[in-house]
């Protein structure tokens, strides 16, 4: 590759298949597509740096993430010292505003790599600030995420229509989503004007050759069964899932899940799939349906945590979430989440406790019963069935490692442990400490299911116990909190009851009562852990808690044991593993994409325990092992059987083979059609011939060709105009569509930094754009009655312009509140619906006029019909507007998600506000703040509010 | 504006025009009257509205145009109640986007009848209402509030806040919490303890 009078390049790229990507991809302009685990970080880094060595390059590197900015910057030193290439330059990077437009410029104009985020990227494209020409080339990451409305599609038109020399090269180790829609990979090409997909999946011949040649890797698997709690818990799990599903069918609101199984429950992310169904309404269904849907994601998340935590955090987990179901205030009891009222939810509790401690007699159930032996609370405690596996391994690793001692072999006997997320790393290495430790060895009198075994079985006990006693103080706090959230709840709810019965009719009757009588007794077991349920968590009789603290009291055992038990979870490793070297370690660790590479490469691991499946991680144990002779390794791939778990790896693997065999007979399709469209620049042009082209057509040119029709309007009238149309847009705005698609409306996008407004089409008309969902957030914080305010000010012809999105429904009309909308008087009173609050907006700002778009590309369009006869704005009036003098304009950016907690925070209002920010640096400090350094921002009142809301404390009432 | 006068009518008043539209079906809470007024419906002191249908506007471009001139320029604010009947609207409200901006017209749709009627009924009672519930936040009560405020950075949902509460006791020492600490509570992953302390911890302002 290294080509005549080059300097010379040392590539990482030891395994053939990645020799083989790397030559194509560095000869050619093409869309990669890999298989996940195969290293495509590691291909794009290669390429970046034989760029680099080269020297004299402007190249950009879009859509990386943080993580990767930094291993790729890290790969291009490492890359250029060892190649010792005198003109590489490394990696250079653009994210932040903070950034001023004199320092980009400058980096811009001495070249080499850079990776830009794509929101500067555009702005600095369109302004010339980077002028596409000076170019050398493109290279996409996450090309899966492109699609024809998104900013990187902005970006690469952009480029290529200035451009048409430059390299232009796409990545993604991600086939799914290629395989959504219709012919997707055509329309993806278009997107990335790109002609040529090269499709590397794992049964790739060359990869398959690289990776299972003589070095093949160890894989063990472990299949651990569940315990019959979790199965229970599992099976009332889904049981709770499809009542809500039936549910969501009885509410009509047409959710086609004809292949639904719980089988399916199992490997699908469900809730996932009915959000997608509901999207394109989901600002008109019903608050009941909306309800449901986010039930299902708790549900989906409790059946993942029965997995992951252990038994007490659960539980706790648990607690929680039946707290925040609470019903809110104003509203009836009738809006609780209806799986909380099913047998299977009490199923889920109870058995979640009895995990955790037993012994207590049935809730509701008479007390009067004798005070015997059985009342009293003792602890259950079970253990996560793969931790006495774990143990078990590591102890055939000890064994292993003693009759074969480590020879002629590169690996450093660590073993590495890999598993989902911190919180179960956190887990597992607690459990490492603490699996040896018996606590009670002096009080066994009072240990009821004593165990008989040897000390030498490792076991959770000591962990479990104390993981107990903290939750039994954390629960003593935290029915105080829901005690204290909850009373106010209640009084509110006493008042709106009150309130219904002087109209006389519905939240009379609590839904549990009536459940009662229909439900029999069984109900009502179950009823009594629903509705009041706070309540009932707090009143777990004191003396029996008493006991249970005092049984499980730290034992002189214990106390000594804890204060060992700190971050550094290696420090007494070698007392358990002697046999080992000093450098011989236990290393546990989450996935983490492409970085689990570093880790293999850096650790050198000689086993590797997988906690939990990845079907990735894998893959990259593989090309590790192939790509080193020297270095065996052996792995141990644990998942508990019939599990969601299972499903989801036995699925991610299939849905993967799936979506490259789509890819790759599409594939044949697009080739035999040979893109005849010559060369970039009528890639350019043919997308804007789209559009017009309603109704079907049969010839399969065209129909290819309307594949792109989410594309650009009307680029067609390109006819020569004295002066482009101008449009001045706020560089915030970059995130949305609409800026694309004005350009691709042959207007000239202007980015400026605005105080007011977010487009300036004409001197006169400002437009302060709002999706649905937008509109009602900011309806509700308040921002949109400001802005209008400011727009006013400066402004002659304001105008809100609502727009809904290309496949939702147009309208607002909810379904489910329909019939209501009838009896008005009610919601006159409450004004809690778009359209009132509408009304309210028009009221208040006579002259603010609204425009209706049923999508961006009919925003465009209407843009365009508004500005006839209209002057072309002056981007540099309407970036001076609304600044107060001497203000940059810089100066009025904020970061959106703080400015919009600290509205929410009581006393702070439209006025005050301002002065906090200009005062005051982040929220942090406000929370920190006394009331006397408040009085002085915000005034007396409302500082003792503010200092109000942030220093109460809940554990007191 | 001109002061509100309690004098004032309490009823809609409706143009003999409007006589058999099914919309007026749909003005239930309120009482209406039929009135000789140059608008459609008259809405409050300064407030008046035309109705609209796309079906009708497509067969009879030019009527909507005559009636806007023939009000001239009275009423403060102008409102144009046009119903989505058709499929192919984009185009008529193209048109009249364009339209309302000349004519100083307030351009509002609706879909259903029922709510070309609740529009009516909202504007009329609305007419001396104060603007307070857009104008700043309506949360009433102190769980509401903090709910609300944790709950704003995106993917944190109501168990995480209460979660976060009940392990730190108030919201002072939420806000300061370490990652790590943050990182222990029941649901809360990596992502969401790093949003929130990002949320937390970033100043206002990008630059300052």
């Amino acid at each position: 590759m290294p080509q005549n009078a080059k300097p010379p390049v040392k590539l990482s790229l030891p395994l053939e298949y990645q020799q083989d990507i790397f030559n194509e991809i560095r000869s050619e302009d093409e869309l990669l597509v890999l298989a996940r685990g195969l290293g495509l970080i590691r291909v794009v880094t290669n390429l970046l740096h034989s760029y680099d060595a080269a020297g004299n390059n402007l190249i950009i590197v879009v859509g990386a993430d943080e993580r990767e900015n930094g291993w790729i910057g890290e790969a291009l030193a490492e890359h250029a010292a060892i190649s010792r290439s005198p003109m590489a330059q490394g990696l250079s990077q653009v994210n932040t505003d903070a950034m001023t437009v004199g320092m980009r410029e400058k980096m811009y104009s001495q070249g080499g790599i850079f990776s830009i985020t794509s929101r500067i990227l555009v702005v600095d494209l369109l302004s010339k600030l980077l002028n596409p020409e000076t170019i050398t080339g493109l290279v996409v990451l996450h090309a899966e995420r492109i699609v024809a409305t998104s900013i990187e599609a902005f970006i690469i038109r952009i480029y290529r229509q200035m451009n048409k020399a430059g390299f232009l090269k796409a990545f993604s180790d991600n086939p799914e989503p290629f395989t959504t829609g219709f012919s997707p990979l055509a329309t993806m090409m278009r997107n990335l004007f790109l002609r040529k997909p090269s499709l590397w999946p794992r049964f790739h011949v060359t990869v398959a050759k690289s990776l299972e040649g003589r070095k093949k890797a160890e894989v063990i698997e472990l299949e651990v069964p569940m315990s019959d709690n979790m199965k229970d818990i599992q099976n009332a799990i889904l049981e709770c899932v499809e009542v809500s599903i039936s549910e969501l069918r009885k509410a009509g609101t047409g959710i086609e899940l004809d292949d639904w199984t719980l089988d399916s429950a199992l490997h699908r992310t469900f809730d996932v799939i009915i959000r997608r169904q509901l999207d394109p309404m989901w600002h008109r269904v019903s608050y009941r349906t909306r309800q449901i849907v986010n039930d299902l994601t708790v549900l989906r998340s409790i059946l993942h945590a029965l997995l992951t935590f252990d038994a007490v955090s659960f539980n706790k987990y648990l607690d929680t979430i039946l707290a925040a179901h609470q019903p809110p205030p104003g509203s009836n009891r009738q809006n609780q989440s209806p799986w909380l009222f099913l047998d299977s939810a009490n199923t889920i509790f109870e058995t979640a406790k009895r995990r955790v401690y037993t012994g207590k007699p049935i809730e509701g159930g008479a007390p009067t019963a004798s005070e015997t032996i059985l009342d009293s609370l003792r602890p259950v405690l079970e253990e996560q069935p793969k931790w006495a596996v774990i143990a078990e391994v590591l102890d055939e690793i000890e064994r292993d490692a003693y009759f074969n001692p480590v020879s002629h072999d590169d690996s450093n006997g660590t073993i590495l442990m890999m598993c989902s997320d911190q919180s179960t790393c956190r887990q597992l290495r607690e459990y490492l400490q603490n699996m040896h430790i018996r606590p009670l060895k002096l009080d066994e009198s009072i240990d009821v299911d004593r165990d008989d075994d040897s000390d030498s079985k490792p076991s959770a006990k000591f962990m479990m116990r104390k993981k107990l006693r903290n939750y039994l103080d954390w629960k003593k706090d935290f029915a105080r909190v829901s005690a204290s959230l909850f009373t106010e709840n209640q009084k509110a709810l006493n008042g709106y009851t009150d309130q219904s019965g002087a109209t006389g009719y519905k939240g009379k009757g609590p839904p549990n009562k009536r459940r009662r009588v229909r439900g029999g007794s069984a109900a009502a077991a179950g009823g009594g852990r629903s509705v009041n349920s706070t309540l009932q968590i707090a009143e777990e009789k004191a003396s029996q808690v008493a006991t249970l603290m005092a049984e499980i009291q730290p034992t002189d055992a214990d106390a000594v044991q804890k204060d060992e038990v700190t971050v550094d979870s290696l420090e007494n490793m070698e007392d358990f593993y002697e046999l080992y070297e000093m450098q011989d370690l236990v290393v546990i660790h989450p996935y983490d994409g492409d970085q689990d590479e570093h880790i293999l490469e850096e650790v050198r691991p000689r086993y590797v325990i997988m906690y939990e499946p990845d079907a990735a991680f894998i893959r990259r144990v593989e090309v590790y092992r192939s790509s080193h002779d020297n270095r065996n390794i052996r792995v141990y791939f644990m998942y508990y059987g019939g599990s969601v778990e299972e499903q989801r790896y036995l699925s991610t693997v299939r849905k993967e083979k799936d979506a490259f065999t789509r890819l790759i007979k599409e594939r044949a399709v697009i080739t035999s059609m040979s893109f005849q469209d010559g060369p970039p620049s009528n890639a350019v042009q043919s997308m804007s011939i789209t559009m017009g082209t309603e109704g079907l057509v049969s010839d399969p040119q065209e129909h290819f060709l309307r594949t792109i029709n989410t594309r650009i309007a009307g680029g067609g009238r390109l006819a020569a105009t004295a002066e482009p149309p101008r449009v001045v847009v706020d560089v915030r705005e970059f995130r949305s569509s609409l800026p694309s698609l004005l350009h691709g409306n042959s207007m000239v996008v202007i980015p400026c930094m605005l105080t007011v407004g977010d487009y300036v089409i004409s001197p006169n008309i400002c437009i302060e754009r709002k999706s649905v969902r937008d509109l009602i957030s900011s309806f509700k914080s308040g921002r949109l009655f400001a802005q209008a305010e400011t727009m006013l000010q400066h402004y002659k012809s304001p105008m809100l312009l609502i727009e809904f999105d290309q496949n939702k429904a147009f309208t607002l009309d909810p379904f489910a509140d329909a019939h209501s909308s009838t009896s008005s008087l009610s919601t006159a009173q409450n004004p809690s619906d778009l359209q009132s609050k509408l009304v309210l907006l028009t009221l208040a700002f006579p002259r603010l006029k609204v425009i209706w778009s049923s999508s961006p590309y009919e925003t465009a369009k209407i843009f365009e019909e508004l500005k006839k006869l209209q002057e072309e704005p002056d981007p540099v009036k309407a970036v001076q507007v609304g600044l107060v003098a001497g203000e940059e304009p810089g100066d009025q950016s904020f970061n959106q998600t703080p400015q919009e907690m600290l509205r929410a925070v009581p006393g702070v209002t439209g006025k005050n506000y301002q002065r906090l920010t200009l005062e005051v640096g982040t929220l942090q400090e406000v929370a920190n703040m006394t009331e006397e350094e408040l009085d002085p921002l915000v005034g007396k009142e409302a500082g003792r509010q503010v200092w109000k809301f942030f220093n109460r404390s809940l554990f007191e009432d | 504006q001109a002061l509100p006068n309690r004098a004032a009518p309490s009823s809609i008043l409706v143009s003999s025009r409007q006589k058999g539209n099914p919309i007026l079906n749909a003005v239930r809470s309120l009482p209406w009257e039929y009135s000789d007024i140059p608008a459609d419906f008259v809405l409050g002191n300064t407030t008046c509205a035309f109705f609209l249908s796309l079906k009708y506007h497509r067969l009879h471009p030019e009527y909507i145009y005559t009636r806007i001139r023939a009000l001239g320029g009275k009423y403060n604010l102008r409102v144009l109640l046009t119903m989505v009947d058709i499929q192919n609207h984009e185009d008529p409200l193209k048109e009249l986007s364009k339209t309302s901006l000349v004519n100083n017209l307030t351009l509002i749709l609706c879909w259903s009848a029922q709510e070309a009627g609740r529009y009516l009924e909202l504007y009329k009672s609305y007419e001396h209402a104060p603007a307070t519930s857009i104008r700043a936040h309506q949360s009433t009560s102190y769980s509401e509030k903090l709910q609300e405020f944790i709950t704003i950075p995106r993917s944190i949902n109501k168990t995480d806040a209460l979660g976060l509460v009940s392990a730190f006791g108030s919201i002072k020492h939420a806000v300061n919490a370490r990652p790590e600490e943050i990182g222990t509570i029941a649901g809360w992953g990596e992502k969401k303890v790093q949003r929130w302390c990002q949320s937390v911890r970033e100043p206002f302002r990008v630059r300052k």
